[in-house]
């Protein structure tokens, strides 16, 4: 398909679309003064100035709580119904093409056996408009995981700011090309408008993936005084969980009385000293240090070795929200070496 | 959309996080704290290795992993019924200890790994040899369903040994079964911590006091020929494989069942995490060889 062009006006029309078509239209939009994804119906409501938005979008993919089943005391006992998910089609505009590539990683663990159809029933009717990135800041380091504002790996629709306040398109994905092709009217034919610089995020020159990855797999370092020095200062917040586009893991809660409730899936932490409690009192992994080492293992370890696939895209976010600036960068230095 | 009310389900559930319904047949009481829950199958073929797990529940107040206590193959119960031993230690397990006779218990399953007595998995190879089965605490109940299944196919093993430990007599999980697995052709050796708590009726306790890996030394085992299997408390297992060494049994020869927190029972809360591994899936059960790679297993 060749390439198409979007004026940034004709996104007003292309909400209507969506939204007439009974889909969601999900874009960065300011919200106490934070730039997070958040559902719009005009675009006057989208903001373009942004390095990324707060949170991740995996929220729309994978929610916060999901209910998964209700449940209501009857005349004889317990009744309790499944939920089937029946997602609408939703829009994913202003993705930054780091977190586009984290989808493939949420499904990886969605359906490695089991399959999570409120995962995959989710992301099957997602669409992801990634616009390559133009600035940056400090906490971006895509280009040291492998990934650069040029990658369209996960991306439906790659989009890239042009000078005339329009963007060129480019259909990834075959979701991609009949998202393009239903909401034809919206866009126009290429006609050579020139595209803005994008922007390139040094390399930190201390990290070397294969270094840290190799490290992880002797299972020596877990003796090393490395992990328990690097991040003593973790309070545990889990912040750094809930904003990462990878992070997974969640809890099954029966919310409501004992009449009457939904049980939910909602994200949890392994940050968290409850996450591995047994209900011995037993813990497995009893300090801080250990849940930190977990999810660094889980980034640059797990994910590559069971799932080929990436763990961290270096979308900065974990670094940006951690309240005692514990930057992952940093960790993932030392264990270079 | 699935709907069940107290009839089980005739056709399979569309979600692995959605429990069926099995009425509850007989409710023992086992000790003060743990009773034993008989569940009706209902007509559902539910097939099982020991050592794998339900997830069981109750709406309203959650679910939780409980090992199942009963024997397959030759030994499963003929009407597809099953048991789960159940401690009382929070909300959900006090809760499901005021359910009677007649009443519904919610569960999923049976998930993970368990030890594949017949099958052709990795931890197959327990045919033919001797097993010792070292259970501490509540470590006797999938370990029940492991020595059922095994006596139910009692001459295709070689000689049967358990030792087996509880804090205090109070707390001697099966008693009375093991004097039955006994004539079925099992040694049996019982140890408790303390002899007398309190005023226990058993005050006048004659049998062996210490930990269970007091006993492992005093034993005649022939290293080439057995296969250990633990399950117990965490603390447990360092010192009952060191005990296990020191008899020169291989490491591919020993066999645990790890606990882990669990929530979604099908590898993908991330609670049950070791390492790469999900113990729900691909453990609970592990040959000690297989945790060369998982330092904070044990």
């Amino acid at each position: 398909m060749a390439d198409k062009y979007l004026k940034k006006e004709a996104l007003e029309k292309l909400i209507a679309a969506v939204s007439s078509s009974g889909g969601c239209f999900i874009a960065p939009t300011t919200d106490a003064r934070q730039v997070v994804f958040k559902s719009v119906e005009k675009a006057a409501d989208i903001t373009h100035d942004y390095v990324l938005a707060r949170n991740s979008y995996k929220e729309f993919v994978f929610p916060q709580t999901e209910v998964v089943a209700t449940f209501a005391v009857r005349q004889h006992g317990i009744g309790l119904t499944g939920k089937e998910v029946a997602p609408k089609e939703t829009v994913i505009f202003g993705a930054r093409p780091c977190e586009a590539a984290s989808l493939s990683s949420l499904r990886a663990v969605f359906t490695w056996d089991f399959i999570d159809e409120f995962y995959t029933k989710r992301e099957d009717r997602t669409i992801v408009m990634t616009v390559a990135c133009t600035t940056g800041d400090e906490a971006c380091f895509c280009t040291t995981v492998g990934l650069s504002p040029e990658s369209t790996a996960g991306s439906d629709v790659y989009l890239k700011e042009t000078a005339d306040n329009g963007y060129l398109v480019q259909a990834i994905s075959e979701k991609g090309k009949a998202f393009v092709e239903k909401y034809a009217a919206v866009f126009e034919e290429q006609a050579g408008a020139k595209t803005k610089k994008l922007f390139m995020p040094e390399k930190i020159k201390g990290i070397d993936l294969a270094k840290i990855t190799g490290r992880l797999k002797n299972t020596g370092h877990y003796d090393e005084p490395v992990w328990a020095e690097l991040t003593r200062k973790c309070i545990g917040c889990g912040a750094c969980t809930y904003v990462c586009p990878t992070c997974h893991c969640f809890d099954m809660v029966d919310e409501g009385t004992a009449y009457e409730g939904e049980r939910r899936k909602n994200w949890d932490s392994c940050q968290y000293d409850s996450f591995t409690l047994h209900a011995s009192g037993h813990n497995p992994r009893d300090t801080q240090f250990k849940r930190w080492r977990n999810r660094f293992m889980c980034k640059f370890s797990i994910y590559p070795d069971k799932f080929a696939s990436k763990g961290c895209v270096g979308c900065g976010r974990c670094v940006r929200v951690c309240p005692v600036r514990l930057d992952i960068t940093e960790v993932m230095e030392e264990l270079s070496k | 959309m699935n709907s069940y009310g107290n009839t089980m389900p005739k056709s399979g559930s569309s979600s692995s996080y959605l429990p069926v319904p099995l009425l509850i047949e007989r409710v023992a009481r086992l000790t003060e704290k743990e009773r034993l829950f008989k569940l009706s199958a209902n007509g559902r073929a539910f097939t099982f290795d020991p050592g794998q797990f339900f997830m069981a529940g109750l709406p309203g107040y959650g679910e939780a992993p409980f090992s199942i206590a009963s024997g397959s193959g030759k030994a499963a119960e003929a009407d597809g019924s099953f048991e789960l031993c159940i401690k009382a230690v929070g909300n959900l397990t006090n809760a499901i200890h005021r359910l009677k006779k007649g009443d519904t218990l919610w569960v999923r399953g049976p998930f993970g790994r368990g030890f594949d007595v017949n099958g052709s998995s990795p931890l197959r190879g327990m045919k033919g040899r001797d097993i010792l089965f070292i259970a501490g605490g509540i470590g006797i109940v999938p370990m029940r369903g492991l020595i059922k299944t095994i006596l139910g196919d009692r001459e295709s093993f070689g000689a049967l040994t358990l030792v087996y430990g509880f804090k205090d007599p109070e707390g001697i999980l099966f008693a009375g079964e093991m004097e039955d697995w006994k004539a079925s052709g099992m040694a049996a050796l019982l140890t408790v911590d303390k002899p007398a708590p309190g005023l226990s009726p058993l005050k006048g306790w004659k049998g062996h006091v210490g930990v269970v890996t007091t006993v492992i030394p005093g034993l005649e085992i022939n290293p080439s020929k057995t296969v250990a299997v633990i399950i117990g408390p965490p603390v447990m297992y360092r010192f009952a494989i060191k005990s296990l060494w020191d008899k020169n049994i291989a490491r591919d020869d020993i066999y645990l069942s790890l606990e882990r927190r669990m929530k979604c029972g099908v590898g993908k809360c991330g609670h049950c995490q070791i390492g790469g591994i999900y113990a729900c899936q691909e453990g609970p059960v592990f040959k000690l060889s297989e945790l060369k790679d998982m330092p904070d297993a044990l």
